[in-house]
């Protein structure tokens, strides 16, 4: 507790005042707000419980807690913290203790050091909200919550008694307003460096594509038309079929479930450079991935040029140095025509050939019976393509559910009705069977082109899985069997190759979709080319773009030069404020006439008439009104009785008929008289 | 603390530094009517100041870590507004004219009362200024439509003289109280303080003798005491004197008189006491007589007043026994 010791150097050790502390309510509510979807539900109950606490206190009804209530308040949130299921360093167990702490701190804060300690909390979970989520929208709203924060702590430096806490916002909005072009100033020149130690992440993989695929459970097809990523190309978007946004491979496959391997080692860049040296074709692009929390990243087949903490693993999957927290911007070159492989090692060979000793029995029997028909890799995989197109298979999103054991038998036999990784995995399977080297990849199909920007946006509902088998002297090759079953999900997108009800269990689809007519549609896409150029300059603002930027803008990058722009730029920010808070003259009449009068002046002084310095009001009207030709007494009585008679300044049928004597006067000499008065 | 007044804390006791006071005077020199600048106000982050920057420092540690853009700009955000702030907390202060506008004198022991007045120039109002003398408690001042502002503040007297508070504390922590901005302020301020009045007999008796003959007028319901006598009927009742009453069940009355030519020489050296309770012995007697408005004259060592009435006589009397033996 803060002594009246201490006050010179801390300040005033009051009580908070009532003002400031009705704004650390708001300020509350307008702070946690963005979080209670990261954080449990019975910790979004005890926040409200204390701000209803708070409010009793504030209004007296009730006392602030004693020493062994808040011991076991403190006791009871970390332990419910550490049963709540969250993993032990997760950022949502960490967000969860800070916002418990920040509400319990709430009820028990009494003097101004509390105040203080509960206002930065304020500040700190507005940052920690932007580990969760980083659009323009939520951008705006932590900046006013920012004002509401800043207001609780200027009314803390009022007067107490006197203050309202609309004055104190007013103060709060104008120094937030005045510091954004600094910020603007540090945010570009400030030197980004890269992470310094590892740190809590957010438990859960928010959405999209796992790591695990298990065709005979529903749940994993995502259902969503949130954000995959936003692609940039150098030149012409690639056409539809060809976009197979490739990012995971699954090579291994137990107890029904396709799962990523082991990683392997990274290749050599400058081998896969080599290798493409010649390549004719090569797609120049840029992505920029929504928080994956994931560190894979994707690409279009095969990456051959790649940033430096980006690793193309063996299996030519991208990998990123840390997972993906907020959005990653990277840069890509892919040649179409690449050889993955050309030589299969005994080691990988391996890898991609093994399967469980002996489930699904009956597609063992198929497989085998099928390669021993057709002869070749290639003459199986196409005669199997055959059978999805030709037989009497389903694409729908509602397959039924399969039995654990055996499912892809079940699948393959029985049901005949699936999506994607169904009829992936009964491929691979099929294949591994008879000792063809295939594996499962996951990604994404296809993309929308937005109109405004032309960059391509990729969906979740996007995501997909297809195979690729490797052949002897082609490498891996990829084949997707969805596009034998439904030949338009690859060519027209996931909507044109649904039925019915299936577009009814998507139904966002239609609202999510660019390329419609209509208002909806292009404000659809203004939208998403602002979000998009939100990621571009704020969001993918990172070390080599600033690099970029700063060469464009000083040539050299030297450390003399961005201190030089820094000081430049903050000295130019800083000018400004001054001088609209140094200079900024508001002289302000204090009753109807003065300001009436002073109206007058202003209108007269643009046609002509200014007074003169050394003029008393009543010797200036009587000058006008002698150009005007007009009797002046009666007005200059008006004026005079209601500027210096304090009775008439509270009269309004006074001022009345005063504005009507200027405004004859004004008419008269703007049409009444020619020539100028001087 | 949680009951202290809104208005008022003590400034807290000065450091006696008188290196530090002498860079004072030739930096803030005193004067009258003190103008806030560049030159004399200074500024420095609160504790509240320098946690604001600790928090600045784990924002930016977090936003490198994440690599997260946003959390870098809530970092900056609030790092531009520590730096506006100093410019907010420097004109609070700047440009504010500081005088004294009237001092009021008293007796030792009393709070003594200062008016001061502190004038803004044109532009926005001011608010969250606290304005005090060590000795003193603080004072919030705030001009919003005004052009001025007068504030009473109070010192404690303890000796008699001149009471001269000294350089005064004006300070703001306005907007966010991360930054103080302050000045120590000599607007030559100075009260004159009275001798503490002691009322006493011993004092009567001395004075009595020196009064110049004259016709016993008046033997009720005036000041001056004369003698006791026995009670008889017709005798005011407050007059008797109960003490007396209890120890010989006699009841005797007190006896003042008035005098067709009241005049009163009090004089240092014939009242008891060593110097300083002479001074209050006179000063007692003087706001005695002037009270029942009688004409009286005071001798010092040094010089003497000759007898007057009234209350401008009064203050040349007290005056003279404020500053006896003090120079200026």
């Amino acid at each position: 507790m803060a002594s009246a010791a201490d006050s010179l150097s801390v300040g005033i050790a009051y009580q908070i005042p009532r003002n400031s502390l009705m704004l650390l309510m708001v300020s509350q509510v307008v702070v946690v707000l963005p979080l209670i979807v990261h954080i449990s539900p019975w910790i979004v109950a005890v926040c409200l419980i204390c701000g209803y606490w708070r409010s009793g206190v504030y209004q007296g009804r009730w006392g602030y807690p004693s020493g062994l209530v808040k011991t076991l308040l403190v006791i009871g949130a970390v332990a419910g913290i550490a049963f709540s299921g969250y993993g032990s360093f997760s950022l949502e167990a960490a967000t969860s203790l800070l916002v418990l702490a920040f509400a319990l701190k709430l009820v028990e804060m009494k003097n101004r050091r509390d105040a203080y300690l509960v206002i930065y909390l304020c500040y700190f979970l507005i940052a920690t909200a932007f580990l969760f989520d980083q659009s323009m929208a939520l951008t705006a709203y932590e900046v006013l919550a920012a004002v509401v924060v800043t207001a609780a702590m200027v009314g803390m430096n009022q007067m107490q008694s006197r203050v309202r806490p609309l004055a104190s916002l007013k103060i709060a909005a104008a120094l937030i307003a005045q510091a954004l072009p600094l910020t603007l100033v540090l945010f570009l020149f400030f030197p980004r460096v890269a992470p310094l130690w590892s740190i809590p992440m957010p438990s859960a993989a928010t959405t999209g594509i796992s790591d695990k695929i298990t065709p005979g459970d529903v749940a994993n097809l995502t259902q969503s038309d949130e954000l995959a990523f936003r692609a940039v190309f150098d030149e012409a978007v690639p056409a539809q079929r060809d976009l197979y946004w490739r990012g995971l491979v699954y090579s291994e496959f137990r107890f029904g479930t396709w799962a990523v391997a082991e990683p392997l080692d990274a290749l050599d860049p400058l081998d896969i450079e080599e290798a493409s040296a010649d390549s004719p074709e090569r797609i120049g692009y840029e992505v920029f991935l929504e928080p994956t929390q994931s560190k894979w990243l994707f690409s279009l087949d095969t990456p051959v040029a790649y940033g430096g903490r980006i690793d193309l693993l063996g299996d030519y999957r991208l990998l990123n140095a840390e997972p993906v927290l907020s959005v990653l911007r990277y840069r890509l070159a892919s040649d179409p025509n690449f050889t993955m492989d050309a030589e299969l090692s005994d080691a990988i060979r391996a890898r991609e050939t093994e399967l469980p000793p002996q489930d699904n029995p009956r597609l063992r029997e198929y497989a085998q019976a099928l390669y021993a028909q057709t002869g070749s890799a290639q003459a199986m995989v196409e005669a199997m393509l055959d059978e999805i197109r030709t037989g009497p298979y389903s694409y729908t999103l509602q397959p039924p559910v399969l039995p654990r054991l055996n499912s892809i038998d079940a699948f393959w036999f029985e049901s005949r009705r699936g999506f994607c990784s169904h009829y992936a995995g009964t491929m691979v399977f099929a294949l591994r069977a008879v000792g063809i080297p295939a594996r499962m990849v996951g990604g994404y199909q296809g993309g929308e082109v937005n109109n405004v920007t032309g960059h391509v946006v990729v969906r979740q509902y996007q995501a997909h899985a297809w195979i690729e088998v490797w052949l002897p002297g082609q490498g891996w090759t990829r084949y997707d069997p969805t596009a034998a079953v439904a030949p338009a999900r690859v060519e027209n997108g996931l909507d044109a190759a649904l039925s019915s009800e299936d577009r009814a269990v998507l139904s966002f689809l239609t609202s999510a979709r660019f390329g419609g007519e209509g208002l909806l549609n292009s404000m659809l896409e203004f939208v998403d080319s602002l979000e998009h150029r939100w990621n571009l300059w704020v969001v993918g603002y990172d070390a080599s773009t600033q690099s970029d930027l700063l060469s464009d803008l000083l040539g050299e990058v030297t450390p003399a030069r961005v201190g030089m722009a820094i000081l430049a730029g903050g000295g130019l920010c800083l000018v400004i404020v001054t001088l609209t808070l140094f200079l900024r003259r508001r002289p302000q009449p204090k009753h109807p006439a003065e300001r009436l009068f002073q109206a007058f002046c202003n209108a007269m002084a643009r046609q002509g008439h200014a007074r003169g310095v050394d003029e008393t009001p009543a010797a200036y009207i009587r000058r006008l009104a002698r150009l005007a030709q007009l009797d002046a007494e009666p007005l200059v009585n008006r004026l005079q009785a209601s500027l210096y008679d304090p009775e008439a300044a509270s009269g309004g049928t006074d001022s009345r008929a005063l504005r009507q004597d200027f405004r004859k006067l004004r008419f008269k000499l703007a049409f009444g008289t020619t020539g100028n008065a001087s | 603390m949680e009951t202290a007044s809104h208005s008022a804390q003590k400034v807290g006791s000065r450091k006696t530094n008188t290196r530090f006071n002498a860079w004072l005077a030739r930096r803030i020199p005193p004067g009258q009517r003190i103008t806030l600048s560049q030159s004399n106000i200074f500024i420095f982050p609160t504790r509240s100041g320098f946690t604001f920057g600790g928090l600045l420092a784990i924002l930016i540690l977090g936003a490198i870590n994440y690599q997260n853009s946003l959390v870098y700009g809530v970092a900056f955000l609030l790092g531009a507004v520590f730096t506006i702030t100093i410019l907010y907390t420097f004109r609070n202060l700047s440009g504010l004219s500081i005088e004294l506008a009237e001092a009021r004198s008293g007796f030792v022991g009393e709070d003594i009362e200062f008016a001061v007045r502190v004038e803004r120039p044109k532009g926005k109002g001011r608010e969250g200024i606290q304005i005090g003398w060590p000795e003193g408690f603080k004072q919030w001042v705030e001009i919003s439509e005004d052009e001025a502002a007068v504030v009473d503040l109070y010192v404690n007297a303890e000796r008699r003289g001149w009471l001269k508070p000294g350089r005064m504390l004006v300070e703001t922590y306005f907007p966010l109280g991360i930054l103080r901005a302050w000045t120590w302020v000599d607007i030559n301020a100075k009260a004159l303080v009275y001798p503490k009045p002691l009322f006493d007999e011993a004092a009567t008796h001395a004075s009595s003798k020196h009064r110049d003959d004259g016709v016993l007028i008046d033997p009720l319901g005036s000041d001056d005491f004369v003698d006791i006598r026995d009670y008889a009927a017709g005798d005011p009742i407050k007059n008797i004197l109960w003490r007396s009453y209890a120890r010989s069940d006699n009841l005797v009355v007190k006896r003042y008189a008035s005098y067709v030519e009241p005049r009163l020489w009090f004089d240092f050296d014939e009242v008891p006491g060593d110097a300083e309770e002479k001074l209050s012995r006179l000063t007692g007697l003087a706001l005695r007589a002037t009270r029942s408005e009688r004409e009286f004259g005071l001798r010092l060592p040094n010089r003497s007043i000759s007898p007057g009435v009234g209350q401008v006589h009064l203050e040349t009397v007290l005056r003279e026994l404020a500053l006896y033996g003090i120079s200026g």
